[in-house]
């Protein structure tokens, strides 16, 4: 079933800051500079360091995913996340304040091949910064197997 | 920058507690099933497993210290299977097409042969 008015789910908020991009540098092994010298951000034409390309996971320490799923009516120990992308308007940087809005853009059942069905939701985050530009946007595909019959 | 044109090899790993850890540290990801053995036992994996965001954080970070974070303008990963305590990940990164000055790039996380995450991305490339 598609949904016509996609639904808002949640909202979040939050500051890019130097430091979470070091720790994602580091839980990512990443190794370009430019997301830890300020200095070689600036050289390439930015205010200060760039984060990491999937720096807005970040979300995840603000945001209740149980609150999430019961809200979508799936059951979490059926749920697992099929894909995920992002689209960039340009890169975050640090210092950046930004807004996201979680919404459910489709939401279908879907025969399996092996009988059963699967519900396949797929929730989009578009992040603005404080001049309601757009920075990024997620798009997060759930994707739950159905009950054995 | 040419079609054909792959990253310098990289391969991360053996994938330990503290890696996860430090990921779910940096993301807010508290799913005991990332930390938790006797949880991702009774979920039925042998061991803990690490969340899909890291292997994608990780392939993003290859793709982005050798095309810039700056010139990506799409990055889209799909899940094959889940990473266990122990993997390798052997990373792959390859241009495939370039045209109007933006290139899409095919690429994929390994553990002994199979593929664990597979990604496409869109960057800018030449004098986009």
């Amino acid at each position: 079933m598609a949904i016509s008015e996609p639904r808002v789910l949640d909202h979040v908020e939050f500051q890019v800051e130097a430091g979470k991009i070091r720790e994602f540098v580091r839980a990512t092994f990443a190794e370009d500079p430019v997301h830890t010298s300020a200095d070689v951000a600036r050289d390439a034409g930015y205010l200060a360091e760039l984060a990491t390309a999937t720096h807005v996971v970040v979300a995840g320490h603000f945001r209740d995913q149980q609150a999430m799923v019961t809200a979508l009516g799936l059951s979490l120990e059926r749920v697992v996340v099929g894909s995920v992308s992002w689209k960039y308007a340009r890169p975050v940087v640090s210092g950046d304040r930004l807004r996201g809005t979680r919404r459910v853009v489709s939401d279908e059942q879907r025969e399996g091949k092996r009988g059963g069905s699967m519900r396949m939701v797929t929730l989009e985050t578009e992040y603005v910064d404080d001049g309601d530009e757009p920075v990024v946007r997620v798009r997060e595909l759930l994707i739950e197997r159905g009950t054995s019959s | 920058m040419a079609v054909g044109d792959r990253a310098p090899a990289r391969r991360i790993g053996p994938i330990t507690q503290t890696d996860i850890v430090r990921f779910a540290g940096a993301g807010g990801d508290f799913n005991p099933l990332h930390h938790d053995p006797s949880f991702a036992q009774a979920a039925g994996f042998r061991s803990v497993i690490a969340m899909g965001q890291m292997q994608a954080g990780i392939l993003a970070a290859y793709l982005s210290d050798w095309l810039g974070v700056e010139h990506l303008r799409d990055y889209e990963v799909r899940f094959a299977a889940p990473v266990h305590l122990g993997d390798v990940l052997e990373l792959s990164c390859e241009i495939v097409g370039i045209a109007d000055g933006l290139a899409t790039i095919v690429l994929s996380a390994s553990v002994g042969g199979e593929a664990v995450v597979t990604a496409r991305a869109c960057a800018v490339v030449g004098n986009g």
